[in-house]
């Protein structure tokens, strides 16, 4: 297959990078673990004039827990990376599970967190969870650093908020009280499907009451969204299989998916009552996040 | 790094027979899981396939495809791309021969470059060929070419209507083939039955994706051409390069290295090989063309989408008394394999049940898609599922176990079909006795919990075509075998091609195995027309009995030298002496021997080379009504097979906990190697039953042409496989083997269903059985259910 | 890292790749495949291409000791990196215990996916010598194989780990 020509660099710090992408303007794209620049540039999607890799910035690799600021994982992190940091299976066991649907092995380790969330494809698995936890993002740029919380990053399929000439360089989890978190992922076969629907939850549980819920769901509108009805319907409420029903008609009609080649809209909205009532099963039963 | 350990070496000495037992066992070599000839250089990278080949001075070419689905060409300006630096010649079809070829000889209708119009996205425009495979891309984005698009037809029936689009002006109507078989009474069998259903099916296009792309390397000295490509048979490679050049066929030589898998799609030339032949000639240098994965959907020849209409009448037994098998498939574009496909589409339905009234109607239509040819099983697959499905409906209406209603009806040996093929083994019956029992069908048989079920379906296979796909009076195969003159290897030259299947090992088993001698010490040279003798290739299953006859005969010719030359220098009757394992022996007395490499050796001494000839053709076969040479086989190979699937209710998710394969395949050379071809052909059933379907836009563009959409099943999708066999043997096959490659492919589809139906009491009507579609007929029944209450 | 620009302003990169324990340096575009620059410039032709978007594996070769698919990482990135290919797993003449298993349990059938396959198994037994079957599904679900159903080749991986 073909690539199309185009220069490279690979500077050594985030203010190097920053300026070159000031520099190129639109003709430049970001590379960090390949898996979806690479395709969509031998498939005619993109044709980047320059490329900028990351993959001298090692700072932006590390995954660890910092008191007062809450879970970081650095943008370069690759999904077999979260999947087997110590530190995220010990707090946020969601998020390993998730990470480890995307694709296959092999994607999986050159594959970035920083890379997928930029990519913003409503079908990604990561999103929904780490939008379910709170996360933000961190955004480094030639004007200065801000801070986006990720359920606002995202505008489209394919659009975030990320300015040109911005590198998206940690995710930060903030502490909170949730007592289980889970992501479903609902694909066409077992390994390297994309998802057909995608639901992540995050709950607070007292007994059998929820105190208060979060409900993502991921592939079935343009944007990974929160189904805030569903989540009103659930707060306060001691959870009975009637309410997880309940739950999951009110989540299906929040949604907005398409019909593809993965599936039709009709089929998309039951899958989403399906998979938000055993999403929220599951979260609930196995206590953890 | 490890330290190096030296080898040692010493010299060679002739092994001295110290102890010689005659063995107990029947055979020697053959029956026995002997490791792959190739399975070493596979395993450590150094097998090459044809991409994988360099030669001095080597260009690059790839072929430009058309984007639209129908169009005329108005003009084609290569100048752009000829001016680009590196690029050494572009082609169009101004440069090549204009004479129409394909597979299908009553159907010449394809052209290396298409002239006045392109007839589907992917038809071939134009070729290039340059320093490296950058330039080439790069030079194809250069040729312009103006079209005017045409208005397209990509559904079959629609194809077929009054003012549809045409598209070849030769063949009104869209209509490609059309068939029209009537045997017994079918109308009179219907009056007479007890029951008459019609049920209707939609099997749809799939591909047979092999891993390794196609490629092929043309390369010109002094007026011959050599070409290096990825195929199934070298043979029908040549003879159409050759009439497509107007060259005599010997001097065009077709060799392939390693093939990564065929499945039926590389048993034809492509533009890849009769482009890259004409590139090659205007440059004077090596070219080496291949198809990208995209290129080989495009490509495509591969499963035709079928829509089918199945009748039966059954007595009140369930005995089938008549069916009435109604049909048309989409063929694409241009024919390739597709008359025969048409044709095996009904002829394969006599095989596993004993009915003598059928009527087989189909017609094979033109679309303005990928052209579609022959794919495992060869268009036998999806009738099968209709039928299958279609049965158990019967079954259920009358009460009657789906197993115990196909017993009813197993075919038995030395018997003759409606439509003429002529069974000598067959053990339908045992095959479905036995799946019956290893999969526990009496204690699951309606008694699964809700969600799961349980499916059976047969299914039956050609063990190699009557007749060559061109009118040849060539013998099927042929072989030699050469002895090395110091006897301790013997050569077996054939033109069977090994694409992965495994022929190369169980051709040098049954040598071995004939001349007495010993599987470890085989060479083998295949699949090169210049040195291997005259075989027709891996196709319609036919090596192991066709290729594997020839062998045999020419393992007992070197056999029959050798004693005859054993007998003069051991001073024994030439009738008491017998050859295994590379030892002669006295029968009456084994402790007078000598090993085959003393007797070899002496042989070529005293008269030359050791060298034993082997020839097959089957017998006439068949009857005389039109299209009956297809489906003609020496023999029929036999297959029930069981799934147990869990349906997720809610969603429709398929989960197939197993599946138990029995095959009726004949005597078996090699049992891991005849497992794993079953393994492989069940996998294939699994993918294009549940997963896999290519699928187009409304402009005839693929959506699917990768392999992250068009979803094969990963080791994470499998269910445990069980592959068992019964014993058979059949007279028409050296040693009594028979084909099991296609074979298991065959009753998958049908068997998943109805062990979905089994479970849900749902039919999908169509492939694949998507979850989705699963999902919908589920809703459906309990809406249906709802209204009832 | 150096870049030269030719006469015809093409760019090109200076790259050093640790290829199965030795040290290759060569220069190449920036849009040249670690792939391509595998199979073409070093002849190491294991390494195969199948689909070239990373969605069957048969080019995937230990990156640090990774299993990645190399039809998706630039040449330009792999400067500097450790990759081990098919042709680094026999030692001398000795095979690696998952090469003999693969012959061995009739794992191979066209050995197209081989390579690839192989070398995921690798990178699984590497860090987990005993892995359960799930864990072998698991390593092996991004390399597609046409020919065997992924029957003998988990059951190749099990006896090979078995055995060690």
């Amino acid at each position: 297959m073909y690539l199309p020509d185009f220069e490279y660099y690979a500077p050594t710090s985030l203010w190097e990078a920053c300026g070159l992408l000031a520099q190129f303007g639109p003709r430049v794209k970001v590379i960090a673990g390949g898996t979806d620049v690479l395709p969509k540039m031998k498939q005619d999607i993109l044709a980047p004039e320059v490329l900028v890799s990351l993959k001298n910035l090692s700072q932006l690799t590390d995954i660890f827990y910092k008191k007062g600021k809450g879970m970081v994982i650095g943008a370069r992190a690759t999904h077999n990376n979260l999947v087997n940091s110590p530190a995220l299976q010990e707090k946020y066991l969601s998020i390993c599970e998730a990470a480890h649907h995307m694709a296959n092995n092999q994607i999986r380790n050159m594959g970035t967190v920083g890379g997928n969330i930029v990519n913003a494809v409503p079908s990604a698995d990561l999103p929904p969870i780490l939008i379910a936890l709170g996360a933000v993002v961190k955004l480094f740029g030639t004007d200065g650093e801000r801070t986006v919380l990720l359920e606002e990053f995202f505008t489209g399929p394919g659009k975030t908020v990320l300015k040109q000439n911005e590198i998206l360089t940690e995710i930060v989890i903030p502490d909170q009280s949730f007592t289980g978190s889970t992501y479903i992922k609902f694909g066409l076969r077992r390994s390297g499907a994309l998802a057909v629907v995608g639901v992540a939850v995050a709950v607070s549980m007292q007994g059998d009451i929820c105190k208060e819920a979060r409900i993502v769901l991921g592939a079935v509108a343009p944007v990974p969204m929160r189904a805030k009805k569903a989540e009103e319907l659930l707060k306060g409420k001691a959870v009975t299989q009637e309410l997880l029903e309940e739950i999951g008609v009110c989540a299906a009609g929040e949604s907005k998916p398409i019909s593809d080649i993965r599936g039709s809209a009709e089929y998309r909205k039951d899958m989403v009552r399906v998979f938000t009532k055993r999403a929220l099963s599951k979260a609930i039963k196995e206590g953890h996040c | 790094m490890e330290a190096k350990t030296r080898t040692s070496y010493t010299e060679y000495k002739p092994e001295e027979i110290s102890e010689f037992k005659i063995k107990d066992e029947k055979y020697s070599v053959i029956g026995k899981s002997v490791p792959k000839m190739d399975g070493r250089v596979k395993v450590t990278g150094q097998a090459k396939y044809t991409g994988d080949l360099k030669f001095p001075n080597m260009l690059v070419g790839k072929i430009l495809h058309s984007p639209y689905a129908h169009a005329k060409i108005l003009s084609i300006d290569t100048s752009a791309a000829e001016k680009l630096p590196g690029v050494k010649a572009v082609i169009t079809h101004k440069d090549v021969p204009s004479l129409k070829y394909g597979i299908s000889p009553a159907r010449w209708d394809e052209n290396i470059f298409c002239i006045d119009k392109v007839r589907y996205v992917g038809d071939k425009v134009a070729a290039v060929a340059a320093i490296d495979e950058d330039t080439v891309y790069k030079a194809l984005k250069l040729i312009k070419v103006e079209y005017e698009e045409l208005p397209a037809v990509f559904d079959p029936i629609e194809a077929m209507k009054e003012g549809a689009p045409q598209v070849h002006d030769e063949y009104p109507g869209n209509i490609n083939t059309e068939i029209h078989q009537n045997f017994g009474d079918v109308e009179q069998a219907f009056k007479d039955a007890y029951y008459v259903r019609t049920d209707r099916f939609v099997g749809n296009r799939t591909y047979h994706a092999p891993i390794e792309p196609h490629s092929a390397i043309s390369i010109w000295e002094d007026g011959k051409l050599t070409v290096y490509c990825s195929t199934q048979s070298p043979h029908y490679f040549q003879y159409y390069i050759a009439r497509e050049f107007g060259m005599k066929m010997g001097d065009v030589r077709v060799l392939k290295t390693f093939v990564g898998g065929g499945f039926g799609g590389k048993l034809e030339p492509t533009a890849l090989e009769f482009a890259g032949a004409v590139l090659a000639r205007m440059t004077g240098r090596p070219v080496k063309m291949f198809y990208d994965r995209a290129e080989m959907f495009t490509h495509n020849r591969g499963r035709h989408k079928v829509v089918m209409e199945i009748t039966t009448g059954v007595d009140k037994n369930g005995k089938i008394l008549g069916v009435h098998a109604n049909f048309v498939q989409d063929g694409g574009a241009y024919t390739s394999l597709g008359i025969a496909t048409a044709y095996y589409a009904g002829a394969m339905l006599t095989l596993t049940y004993d009915f003598v009234n059928y009527k087989f109607d189909m017609t094979r239509v033109y679309t303005n898609l990928p052209a579609c040819g022959a794919q495992r099983g060869h268009g036998a697959p999806q009738p099968r599922y209709a039928f299958e499905c279609h049965l158990d409906h019967v079954a259920e209406h009358l009460g009657i176990d789906p197993i115990e209603l196909r017993l009813r009806n197993a075919r038995r040996p030395n018997t003759i079909t409606p439509n003429e093929f002529g069974v000598q083994s067959c053990e339908m019956k045992a095959c479905l006795e036995k799946a019956r029992e290893i999969s526990g069908w009496q204690d699951k048989k309606g008694k699964l919990p809700k969600g799961r079920g349980i499916g059976i379906a047969t299914g039956s296979f050609v063990t190699g075509a009557g007749y060559p796909i061109y009118r040849t009076d060539l013998p099927h195969a042929s072989a030699m075998i050469k002895v090395h003159e110091d006897g301790t290897a013997a050569t077996l030259y054939t033109g069977a091609t090994d694409i992965g299947q495994g022929s190369d090992t169980i051709l040098c088993q049954m040598a071995a195995e004939a001349m007495g001698f010993t599987y470890d010490n085989m060479k083998i040279v295949t699949a090169d027309t210049e040195t291997t003798p005259h075989d027709f290739g891996a196709y319609a299953s036919r090596q192991t009995l066709m290729s594997g006859s020839a062998v045999k005969q020419a393992g007992e010719e070197v056999k029959a030298q050798v004693l005859e030359m054993a007998s003069v220098l051991m001073e024994v009757d030439v009738d008491n002496l017998d050859c295994r394992d590379a030892v002669v022996y006295c029968k009456s007395n084994p402790e007078i021997r000598k090993t085959f490499g003393e007797v070899a050796r002496t042989f070529f001494v005293k008269r030359g080379p050791l060298v034993g000839r082997g020839v097959y053709a089957p017998p006439k076969l068949g009857g005389k009504f039109k299209g009956a040479p297809v489906g003609t086989s020496p023999a029929y190979s036999f297959a029930a097979q069981i799934s147990e699937v869990e349906i997720d209710e809610e969603t429709g998710e398929i989960n197939v906990k197993e599946v138990w394969d029995v095959h009726d395949c004949g005597m078996v050379i090699n049992p891991a190697l005849l497992h794993a071809q079953v393994h492989g052909a069940l996998y294939m059933g699994m993918g294009e039953t549940v997963w896999e379907e290519v699928v187009f836009d409304n402009k005839g563009k693929l959506l699917n042409g990768n392999l992250g959409e068009y979803r094969m099943p990963t080791s994470l999708d499998m269910p445990k496989i069980v592959s068992e066999l019964v014993e058979s043997s059949e007279p028409a096959g050296p040693w009594g083997v028979k084909e099991v490659g296609e074979g298991a492919t065959i009753p998958t589809m049908g068997c998943f269903s109805n062990a979905i139906y089994d479970a849900m009491g749902v039919r999908v009507s169509s492939l694949p059985l998507s979850y989705e579609k699963v999902w919908r007929a589920l809703k459906e029944k309990r809406e249906k259910e709802g209204i009832q209450k | 890292m150096k870049a030269i620009t030719d006469k015809n302003g093409v760019k090109r990169y200076l790259i050093t790749l640790n290829v199965n324990e030795d040290g290759y340096t060569r220069v190449v575009k920036a849009n040249t495949t670690l792939a391509n620059v595998l199979r073409d410039e070093l002849d190491l032709t294991g390494t195969k291409k199948g689909c070239e978007l990373g969605d069957c594996g048969s080019c995937t070769v230990l990156l640090d000791g990774k299993p990645v698919d190399s039809c998706l990482v630039l040449a330009v990135e792999a400067d500097g990196c450790d990759i081990v290919t098919i042709e680094g797993l026999a030692q001398n003449e000795k095979l690696d215990k998952l090469q003999e298993s693969f012959v061995k349990n009739a794992a191979v059938q066209c050995g197209y996916c081989t390579p690839g396959m192989i070398m995921s198994a690798k990178a699984l037994l590497t860090r987990k010598p005993r892995p359960s079957e799930e864990e072998v599904r698991e390593a092996i679900a991004g390399n597609l194989c046409r020919c065997t159903g992924y029957v003998n080749i988990v059951k190749a991986v099990l006896a090979a780990a078995n055995e060690q």
